[in-house]
């Protein structure tokens, strides 16, 4: 066949970053719409009994209050969760500058557990409830428990197989953005734009808590003890000027390479920080709360750090190249130019994206509550999202440091939201009905 | 009228470009974004015009002039993009040649490039299918169905998949047709994509024309 002696072209691998970000993000939002469609159809009128959280501890939103009221209570909300957020991140810092790595690393299993198994117990309690499943209290205990520590194994060991282990970040993420989107709705939009501008400051700021971190872990050169979904890297045989090789991403925490990683005592360590408050143990829906500290994990990290650390990691590369080419890519890179053979081994062997599971859940968010308007409000979120998050990907292409990465994003999913419903819906239903489409 | 009519609608509208997508954007990440931007700027042209015409809907007159109109604008406005998106599109182009130099591989071929046409059409197609065919088919999950005046012969979601089916299949290839025009210089490519569109849009505006008409001499 022809096609086997045209060299490739360019265009068969450009971008394959990118997707490999995009894809469990649409995954993740994919996931959330479809529940919040399904749970919040079957239980219409009960959105009155909101949940009881740290993120409505200022005000409860009823359906009798005039909108100033609302809009009053559901800032003071945010502020409030935005605080303790702050606190939480601060508290997180702190003991990673004292180096107790160990209790952080316990803390973040014991959320991961209490995540996937309490409130992905409820959730799958209330399917079973929609659906009439017949399944028994037994063999759902067994199977539920089973499923919560394979998937603490998953986050908090490094030996896992990649794939269960980026499935696991994106169900905790899925799980806790559900509930997020089972807050009252002027809360959860302000909520949205608190944490977006939160995340702004975290992570630019000097002394946001966000930066600090990052910095700490780069000049410990250590992972930061957080949930972060990690994207496959993408091995190219030829790619990357000359100058990439001193630029080359570090490589971290993938599994199965951490034991012989020596110098990493911190075996790829994705924790995550579920602040659990509980916070009135009368309200019946809800009793823990889940403002997601993981929101140093809100970064995008590129990888990238200084020559130090890559001439440290360059020993191991061929080891890794091998051992991860072989299975994953597929070879259609066979041309050799000169470059690769003066770098030697390894070269363009691009570090992965790292996006926050903070990032992963507040996205869901935003496109779980677009959900309870209407699908189309969906759809322009979610081209929204992802182009923020195109974007931010290209700034941190530019910028090559830690990047938020919310910010864009939902900045440009509210507005979309926002035009969507008062304009776009009226324009297109008018439209569609008169059979009247362009 | 069930979980399965609703999909059948979905499929109706969107089964040819789910395929499409599939067997040839699926294979190249690149194409994949391609498709995103397209369908993210065809929503945006949507949203502008919703914006410019909301002022004025719902329209009450029973004479079909202000129906027709809008569509003018909205089928001008979205083909004036098209130019837009063609001279982003050139600007692209050089830099991923740029690109190609760089590494020391090929350039674009003529194939890379009609499957970037074809991506930026399907974004578009599947951009006017999802919002005027697909967001509107939620009630089509439940148990009832709807018919509107215009057309009562037919259900309304099952009338609004087939025309969104066609309306993929006029959007996709316009835009392979149209860079192809540009591309060449070729002034009937160039000149056919527009007439194709206005025609279409405009046979919606004609058949309710007819219809009033009609059902004035009865």
């Amino acid at each position: 066949m022809a096609q086997n002696t045209k060299p490739t072209s360019i265009l068969d691998s450009l971008g394959e970053e990118i997707i490999r970000i995009i894809a469990p993000v649409s995954i993740c939002m994919f996931m959330v719409v479809i529940l919040v469609s399904v749970l919040d159809s079957s239980s219409s009128s009960s959105t009155s009994a909101s949940v009881t959280s740290i993120a409505t501890i200022a005000y409860s939103e009823t359906n009798s209050d005039s909108s100033w009221d609302k809009f009053v209570g559901a800032l003071l909300n945010s502020l409030v969760f935005v605080a303790v957020v702050t606190a939480v991140t601060f508290i997180l810092v702190l003991l990673f500058y004292l180096r107790c790595t160990k209790f952080l690393k316990l803390y973040m299993g014991f959320s991961a557990f209490v995540v996937l198994g309490f409130m992905g117990g409820e959730i799958a309690l209330f399917l079973i409830e929609d659906f009439s499943i017949p399944v028994d209290c037994i063999t759902f205990v067994v199977a539920l428990f089973n499923f919560a520590v394979v998937g603490v194994l998953a986050v908090f060991m490094s030996k896992m197989a990649i794939l269960v282990t980026q499935a696991y970040l994106v169900v905790i993420g899925m799980l806790v953005a559900y509930w997020f989107t089972q807050l009252p709705e002027w809360t959860t939009w302000l909520l949205l734009v608190a944490m977006a501008l939160y995340d702004l400051a975290a992570v630019l700021l000097p002394v946001g808590p966000l930066r600090l971190l990052v910095e700490l872990a780069i000049s410990r050169d250590e992972d930061i003890p957080a949930l972060v979904y990690e994207a496959r890297p993408v091995t190219h045989n030829d790619s990357g000027a000359v100058g990439r090789v001193a630029q080359r991403r570090v490589w971290r925490g993938r599994s199965g390479e951490n034991s012989d990683h020596g110098s990493n005592n911190n075996p790829n360590a994705n924790s995550v920080f579920v602040e659990n408050v509980d916070s009135g143990s009368n309200s019946t829906s809800n009793a823990s709360v889940v403002p997601d500290s993981s929101t140093e994990s809100n970064t995008l990290v590129s990888g990238h750090n200084d020559a130090t650390l890559v001439r440290a990691e360059e020993g191991w590369v061929p080891e890794r190249d091998a051992e991860l080419s072989a299975p994953l890519i597929d070879p259609r890179m066979n041309i050799q130019p000169q470059q690769s053979e003066l770098e030697g081994i390894g070269l363009g062997s691009s570090g992965a994206i790292k996006l926050g599971l903070g990032d992963f859940i507040f996205y869901s968010v935003l496109v779980g509550r677009a959900a309870m308007y209407d699908f189309m409000t969906v759809y322009a979120c979610y081209l929204a999202i992802i182009a923020g998050l195109g974007i931010t990907l290209a700034l941190l292409a530019l910028y090559q440091k830690a990047l938020p990465a919310l910010p864009v994003s939902i900045a440009l999913g509210v507005l979309f939201y926002v035009l969507t419903r008062f304009l776009l819906e009226v324009f297109v239903v008018e439209c569609s009905l008169n059979l009247l489409m362009f | 009228m069930t979980l399965a009519a609703g999909i059948g609608y979905a499929l109706l509208a969107l089964g040819p470009s789910l395929s499409l997508f599939v067997s040839v954007i699926s294979k190249k990440p690149f194409l994949i974004l391609t498709v995103l931007s397209s369908t993210l700027l065809w929503l945006s042209s949507l949203i502008v015009l919703s914006g410019v015409w909301r002022g004025f809907l719902p329209l009450k007159s029973t004479s079909r002039w202000p129906y027709g109109l809008l569509i003018f604008t909205s089928i001008a406005f979205q083909e004036g993009l098209r130019v837009l998106f063609w001279k982003v599109y050139k600007r692209l182009e050089d830099l991923l040649d740029d690109f190609a130099d760089r590494v020391s591989k090929p350039r674009l071929y003529q194939t890379d490039k009609m499957e970037i046409a074809l991506a930026g059409g399907l974004g578009h197609g599947v951009a006017h299918a999802v919002f005027f065919c697909l967001s509107l088919l939620t009630p089509a999950f439940g148990p009832a169905t709807f018919f509107v005046d215009r057309c009562s012969q037919l259900p309304f979601f099952l009338v609004s998949a087939i025309i969104a089916l066609a309306f993929v299949t006029i959007h996709t290839f316009s835009m392979v047709i149209a860079f192809n025009g540009y591309a060449e210089g070729n002034k009937v490519d160039q000149v056919f994509v527009p007439v194709v569109h206005l025609v279409a849009g405009m046979v919606g505006v004609a058949s309710s024309v007819y219809l009033s008409f009609i059902s004035l001499q009865a």
